[in-house]
């Protein structure tokens, strides 16, 4: 069945989505960066290991919270819920400040309302913003509709101005050999390098040579929506690049043939207690339903997990093993006010566990106190104790 | 992390159809759902990109005022034996749509290996395969072509699987048990 094409294939036609009959989607310009989950430009977005972009609550909400998740796109699995990728953000921020602007309002409300909140990042362009003018009062983006118009019609004459200005190279550059991103992919702590950059890395893991965390899993793949993106806002730049990073391949073929394709294709070790071999372990009964590390953002966490102590948002702070024995203690996902003096504590709830226990015992689940973080469906449950008595089956799910 | 899903899981009854104006209505019923505003904008949005787009042979379209109960129709493709054939279903969205896919059933009664007597639907899709990124676009292709391609494999209907190898007969069936509105 081609409904994954199907799906992309609408995903991919913003053009349709936009001339929307809600006012608020009036100050609109067709963008490249659409989310294909809520339809709506991409709000701080992150950034898959196959390439593909969402909204960071449409990449959570999505995410299953008892077993591995998988991409809305291509289905690929993945079980870490990457960081912000603050490059796209920003640069978002800069090419349609307007409707980036209505999303943060947006969103803002939806989190004050469930008392959740995304990583907030300093605003560096409050202050550019004012250079066209359109960003004198947050209040412009709820009241008065009708003047929204006219107004939008203003700030795309100067958003064309604001382009052709402000978005420059620099936006979009590599974290590494600092030139102009060429087929970018983003790590899981949501920093972007050229691929060509990341496969000369050496050593076991992938470690990000920004924030120095590794990237679990796969190799990542090129994000096509930026490169694209790049190639179209920079075709002459785009094209110096290109031949730049062929013509280095080509030599790097010449001397010592092909020690690049093959670092390229080699499988990325696993960062400890990392990835998806977990999801091969027979044992079910230390899954944490619902409840992702802070740091690595794994998803569920797998095994032990600690808990802070101090924490006192909602949504609380928990590592999984690997990150509380590391020494880099990310900022929570969620804005989280953490710090490194607060106490940690070993989970020792076995939610999981009980539940199955009750059932093989045919006592009645508990439905409601489950129903608070996930309403498994019977299939979850029955597929869980097939793993945990025969352990093929989550081989099966991988695929 | 732990995550703290939507209070309204339980309230997936959407809101009593009534006859203030639309407008009014959807913020109420919005206000109640933590995501009630998104859900509302997404449904929003995929209205007008199938009203826009007009593929032949699907449609859909918001019953009444409810935003979250929609009436689809299906029409047969050629080439299959429900050509001709114009096939209601209803779709009722979940208050976390569309990280939650929706209930679709066939309104329509419909001969098909795959639909049960009450129009439920096994379609893997509307299951454990849904994607946050299909929409009611997608689902109405894929019932469309479900309809000419089978899954015989895991039949709900144990007699229309059973005949499928006899197109003839089958079409024969379809047509008996045809009763459009």
């Amino acid at each position: 069945m081609s409904d994954a094409e199907e799906a992309k294939a609408t995903a991919s036609s913003p053009s349709a989505a936009y001339p929307m009959a809600v006012d608020s989607l009036d100050d609109e310009v067709s963008s490249p960066f659409q989310c294909c989950v809520c339809l709506d430009i991409l709000y701080k977005p992150v950034v898959l290991a196959c390439g593909h972009i969402s909204c960071f609550w449409c990449v959570h909400k999505a995410m299953h919270g008892l077993r591995a998740s998988h991409c809305a796109i291509c289905r690929q699995p993945y079980v870490h819920f990457p960081s912000i990728c603050q490059l796209l953000h920003f640069l978002l921020l800069k090419l349609e400040p307007v409707a980036y602007k209505r999303r943060e309002m947006e969103i803002l409300v939806e989190e004050k309302a469930a008392d959740v909140y995304s990583p907030q990042f300093a605003d560096q362009l409050e202050l550019e913003k004012l250079h066209f003018g359109n960003g004198s009062s947050s209040k412009k983006f709820n009241d008065c509709r009708s003047g929204d118009f006219e107004r939008s019609d203003l700030s795309e004459n100067c958003l064309d101005h604001t382009i052709k200005r402000n978005i420059s190279v620099d936006d979009v550059s590599c974290s590494l050999c600092k030139e102009m991103l060429y087929q970018p992919a983003v790590l899981n702590c949501g920093h972007v390098y050229c691929v060509s950059c990341l496969s000369d890395l050496s050593g076991e893991h992938l470690q990000c040579q920004v924030c120095q965390s590794f990237h679990p899993g796969e190799f990542p793949n090129i994000c096509l929506d930026l490169d694209h993106f790049l190639e179209e806002k920079f075709p002459r730049e785009y094209a110096v690049r290109r031949e730049q990073v062929q013509h280095k391949k080509a030599q790097c073929q010449h001397v010592n043939p092909s020690p690049n394709s093959v670092q390229k294709q080699k499988p990325m070790a696993q960062v400890p207690s990392g990835g998806m071999d977990l999801w091969l372990k027979e044992d079910v009964s230390d899954v944490h339903v619902g409840v992702g590390c802070d740091s690595c953002g794994i998803y569920p966490i797998i095994g032990k997990r600690y808990k802070c102590k101090d924490c006192k948002e909602a949504i609380g702070f928990d590592l999984c093993e690997a990150c509380y024995n590391s020494t880099s203690k990310l900022p929570g996902r969620f804005n989280q006010q953490h710090t490194p003096d607060h106490a940690f504590e070993l989970d020792e709830s076995h939610m999981l566990r009980n539940i199955l226990m009750q059932r093989d015992n045919r006592f009645d689940i508990p439905q409601q106190g489950l129903e608070v973080i996930y309403v498994p469906s019977d299939d979850d449950l029955h597929d869980h104790e097939n793993h945990g008595d025969e352990g093929s089956g989550s081989e099966e799910e991988l695929r | 992390m732990t995550r703290t899903e939507n209070q309204d899981v339980q309230d997936n009854i959407p809101p009593a159809a009534d006859t203030a104006p639309s407008a009014a209505k959807h913020t109420a019923a919005a206000a109640k759902g933590l995501d009630g505003q998104s859900v509302l904008k997404r449904l929003q949005s995929e209205l007008m990109s199938l009203m826009m787009c007009g593929d032949p042979g699907i449609s859909a379209f918001p019953e009444g005022d409810n935003i979250f109960c929609w009436k689809g129709t299906i029409t047969g493709s050629k080439d299959t034996v429900y050509v001709g054939m114009i096939y209601k279903l209803s779709f009722s969205f979940p208050t976390d749509y569309p990280f939650k896919p929706p209930k679709v059933k066939f309104e329509t009664a419909c001969f098909h290996p795959n639909v049960d007597i009450y129009g439920n639907i096994c379609l893997d899709i509307l299951q454990d395969k849904w994607s946050s990124a299909y929409d009611v676009r997608t689902i109405l292709l894929s019932i469309q072509s479900l309809l000419g391609e089978p899954n015989n494999e895991s039949p709900l209907n144990t007699q229309a699987a059973a005949l499928w190898v006899n197109q003839e007969e089958f079409r024969k069936m379809v047509e008996k048990l045809y009763k459009p509105a």
